[in-house]
């Protein structure tokens, strides 16, 4: 069947009926949530185990279940393989690991698959894990990727029932209280995992820094924990900014973020109160600087910038440029630190973030957000995900619930990498859908939806070189030979699901080339 | 690595290709993302073959994101290292002959040797990008960067102005001309120009090569680089030595190590002014020299008014993100655009009631006052348009 963007869907994914993508807000779901697990405690209740061995078996994790992992201190974490080769040590067997998100840190998950200690993924794949699932015939099951607040819903709503939550926690005390703001390394807020602290069977806290109660802020609370255990190791925070922050020194991308940046100014949403979400890419984190200067120069006091924390975007709540920042990730030390002593860096769970079965999400309170794409194509809709090669090599991050949530979603991008074209006719896969996205600024031009007429007038009268899509298409098709397209087989590789839960595209195994 | 003539390198948007004689032609890629772009780079390699009268060959790719046109380049420049009297045919190039008064508030300089600088150069909005072969380009690679701005220029569409930096004449220039020639540049800076002679020997042999390659005549225009003593002093002459000539560029490093002084606004003042009214005699203008300091915007600013205040119409940048700072220092402002705006219509205003003597605002407005407005709402509106408008 098709769904609503024309994609091809299949009407079963695996084990799963599929409800396709009907619109970016076209389903209101009602009834109730799941409901979680009943847990008790008793006074004299002791939760501290000696060793991560003595908390698997505790959970009674076996053959088959769902176990989950935050993934906030990226390429740096330790807990994935450590949790991952116990299982492996004890012969537990079909795990599906449900990580908020893949690195190539965890390249050793292939080496469970080709094993079978894993045989299931639920979450983003970046890098080597991708490229190895993308050859087909590595899961029992279609991987699925999901948006942070489509994972959270998806939790709620039962779609994922998670049997043991291991959380890597920076600072935890022997209750369970735990946070990843404090502590000898700590990683940024962790409540990616709050959800599944609260639903998963078990719930297990793996700490380098055990501390005497209470421990603060309880980003996970005692009540959902029912195992904390000591290692030696849960991650290196020096790698938490892996692939992400650098300031680009690229005369191309210096331009893209001069060209967003004026392009928010002349966008009519720039005045007092203003809203955006600065990412931790090269040309977000120059938009930020540069629109944090801009600011200054107008006078204006934003209200809240939202993280990824950065120190770019510390920066301008230092400078008094806005007035809050809310953050449910950290992107380098000076935001962690941000957070622990501004008590306007306030901490948000992906659920307040952007949970789609929710009365109220902080991503909709955006004026605008500046974000990446692998693709885009002439209908705007954008490719997170996959490469023009198909490989799925990426996760889909925040950028569903920003892209739909922002008033003005603006995608950055050059318009070539090395030699291959990032306009394209149809995007290999869809992330999020060009109802969505409201301008596309490349260094040879600002393309705006043919749906935001204002926006482009706005732009235009500022004299910025507003251009058709297909046009700087055309210009760069113009320096390289067109690149070969992928032909998909039958056998789907990963869902995507839209922050609802439904399919808004497939990840089809590649066959070959034309 | 095959035996064979290699050009390029494995710097990123770079590749090389290396050239052997062979029975029939093969063709070997290495690349990465090969199966999306290896077909693409076998059919231009391909189709460039044709263009060429050689013997079959054999040709190793090695690409590292390499653009089209570096790799036609590298293959034409391994191709006549390994069979040194091959021909290419080459085509037309689609780009329009410059206007002479075209606002040039940058001339922003590109290693015409390394495709990684080079990539997107043409969308930074500069009004004249200098591809240069001189002193940016190691004397080693002095041959493959000209093929590889040739190619530039064939394949790349400009929205401004776009010149080549030689060198001089005698020192690999003449060779320069007659490769870049061919790509149809708007025009050639000639550096360390000290005579009248050094611009009416370029412009001989730009003359016999337009002639010879369907270039219009006149197309290709002149910007002499004044960075000696002896430049200085005969910057008059070297202003006036042909029509091609639209505009000479300050070099200031070489200027003052020629003279032996340390470069200061006081020990550049000479120069710079001399330059200026050399420039304004012979109804041309006047470029000033590049800002080194790429982390010092403010200094930049400084200098760019410095150079304004003194008469000149632009300057040099050696990165895209002096350009802004440039631009807006060699633009009228919106104030000195109305002034001039009530300048011409007061003058304007009197000559229909028949008033001999024009005031404005308490002072006089004699002829200078009103040309230099009028040509003040002139460059504004080419500024404003492009400067394409008749």
């Amino acid at each position: 069947m098709k769904n609503a963007l024309g994609r091809e869907i299949p009407e079963r994914i695996g084990s799963r009926v599929v409800e396709p993508y009907k619109g970016a807000f076209a389903v209101r779901n009602e009834g109730r949530k799941a409901a979680r697990y009943q847990k008790s405690s008793w006074p004299a209740d002791d939760k501290v185990l000696p060793s991560l061995d003595a908390a698997i078996d505790a959970t009674g994790l076996s053959d088959g279940m769902t176990i989950s992992f935050h993934h906030t201190f990226r390429d740096g974490d330790r807990v994935v393989n450590q949790v991952l080769a116990a299982c492996a040590k004890r012969g537990i067997k079909k795990l599906r690991l449900f990580s908020t998100a893949l690195f190539p840190t965890h390249a050793e998950v292939i080496d469970h698959i080709k094993s079978g200690v894993v045989s299931r993924i639920e979450g983003s794949m970046n890098g080597p894990i991708g490229h190895f699932v993308s050859q087909g015939g590595k899961l029992s099951e279609p991987a699925v990727l999901r948006s942070h607040g489509g994972r959270w819903r998806a939790i709620e709503a039962g779609d994922v029932e998670i049997d043991v939550a291991f959380i890597a926690a920076p600072y935890a005390d022997p209750y369970g209280n735990a946070t990843g703001i404090r502590g000898a390394t700590p990683c940024g807020p962790i409540s990616y995992s709050a959800v599944d602290a609260q639903y998963a069977r078990k719930t297990v806290v793996v700490t380098n820094d055990l501390a005497p109660f209470p421990v603060y802020p309880m980003e996970i609370q005692q009540g959902w924990v029912d195992v904390v255990v000591e290692v030696d190791e849960i991650g290196d925070p020096e790698n938490i900014a892996s692939g992400t922050l650098r300031l680009t020194k690229s005369p191309t991308r210096l331009l893209i973020a001069q060209l967003t940046t004026d392009a928010v100014v002349h966008s009519g949403y720039f005045k007092d109160e203003f809203s955006f979400q600065g990412g931790a890419g090269g040309i977000s984190l120059a938009v930020t600087k540069l629109l944090g200067d801009e600011m200054e120069k107008a006078g204006i006091v934003g209200s809240f910038g939202m993280g990824g924390g950065t120190r770019m975007l510390v920066d301008l709540l230092h400078r008094g440029l806005v007035r809050t920042i809310l953050d449910g990730q950290a992107f380098d030390l000076d935001a962690i630190r941000s957070i622990r002593e501004d008590d306007a860096h306030v901490m948000i769970d992906p659920g307040m973030y952007a949970n789609f079965d929710s009365a109220g999400c902080s991503t909709y309170k955006l004026d605008t957000a500046f974000l990446g794409a692998t693709e885009v194509d002439l209908d705007f809709n954008v490719n997170v995900n996959t490469h023009s090669d198909g490989l799925l090599l990426h996760g889909i991050g925040g950028h569903q619930d920003v892209a739909s949530g922002a008033s003005m979603t603006m995608i950055t991008i050059p318009t070539l990498r090395g030699r291959i074209p990032v306009i394209v006719d149809s995007v290999t896969t869809v992330t999020s859908p060009g109802e969505v996205i409201d301008v596309i600024v490349t260094e040879r031009g600002i393309a705006v939806n043919p749906k935001r007429e204002d926006l482009s007038e706005r732009f235009r009268s500022a004299g910025l070189p507003v251009r058709e899509l297909a046009d700087i298409k055309a210009e760069v098709d113009r320096l390289v030979q067109p690149v070969a397209k992928p032909i998909v087989g039958d056998e789907i590789i990963a869902a995507i699901e839209w922050r609802d839960g439904t399919i808004i595209d497939v990840v089809r195994k590649v066959e070959g080339f034309e | 690595m095959a035996a064979g003539a290699v050009t390029g390198s494995d710097a990123k948007g770079d590749c090389f290709v290396i050239v052997a004689s062979s029975d029939a032609i093969t063709i070997d890629i290495t690349t990465k993302a090969a199966s999306l772009v290896a077909p693409g780079i076998r059919k231009l390699i391909e189709s460039e073959l044709e263009l060429y009268d050689s013997p079959p060959v054999s040709v190793r790719i090695e690409d590292y994101g390499a653009l089209d046109y570096v790799l036609k380049a590298r293959l034409e420049t391994s191709l006549r290292t390994a069979l040194p009297r091959v021909k290419r045919t080459s085509r037309s190039v689609d780009r329009k002959e410059t206007r002479c008064d075209r606002p040039r508030r940058s001339r922003l300089y590109a290693p015409g040797s390394n495709p990684r600088l080079l990539v997107g150069i043409e969308v930074h909005g500069a009004d004249c990008v200098l591809l240069d072969l001189e002193d940016s380009v190691p004397v080693s690679e002095k041959a493959s960067a000209r093929i590889l701005v040739k190619h530039l220029l064939s394949d790349i569409a400009f929205p401004e102005e776009v010149w080549v930096r030689i060198n001089p004449l005698d020192s690999g220039g003449e060779e320069d001309v007659r490769e870049v020639l061919r790509g149809w540049p708007h025009g050639l800076c000639l550096p360390k120009t000290e005579t009248a002679d050094d611009v009416v020997r370029l412009a001989d042999l730009i003359s016999t090569i337009e002639a010879d390659s369907g270039l219009p005549e006149g197309f290709v225009k002149i910007m002499p680089i004044i960075e000696t003593a002896k430049g200085v002093l005969h910057c008059a002459e070297i202003a006036s030595a042909d029509s091609r000539v639209v505009m000479t560029a300050f070099g200031a490093e070489d200027y003052t190590r020629d003279v032996g002084a340390q470069r200061s606004r006081r020990s550049l003042l000479f120069a710079r002014s001399m330059l200026v009214a050399a420039c304004a005699a012979a109804g041309i203008q006047a470029s000033d020299t590049v800002y080194a300091d790429l982390g010092d915007m403010e200094g930049l600013g400084k200098e760019c008014a410095l150079a304004r205040e003194l008469g000149f119409d632009g300057k040099g940048a050696i990165n895209p993100r002096q350009l802004a700072v440039i631009h807006s220092a060699f633009s009228p402002s919106e104030e000195e655009m109305a002034y001039a705006l009530r300048v011409v219509e007061a003058a304007e205003d009197a000559e229909k009631s028949g008033v001999g003597a024009v005031a404005l605002e308490g002072k006089m407005i004699d002829r200078p006052v009103l040309e230099r407005a009028q040509r003040l709402i002139r460059y504004g509106k080419r500024l404003a348009g492009g400067g394409d408008d008749a």
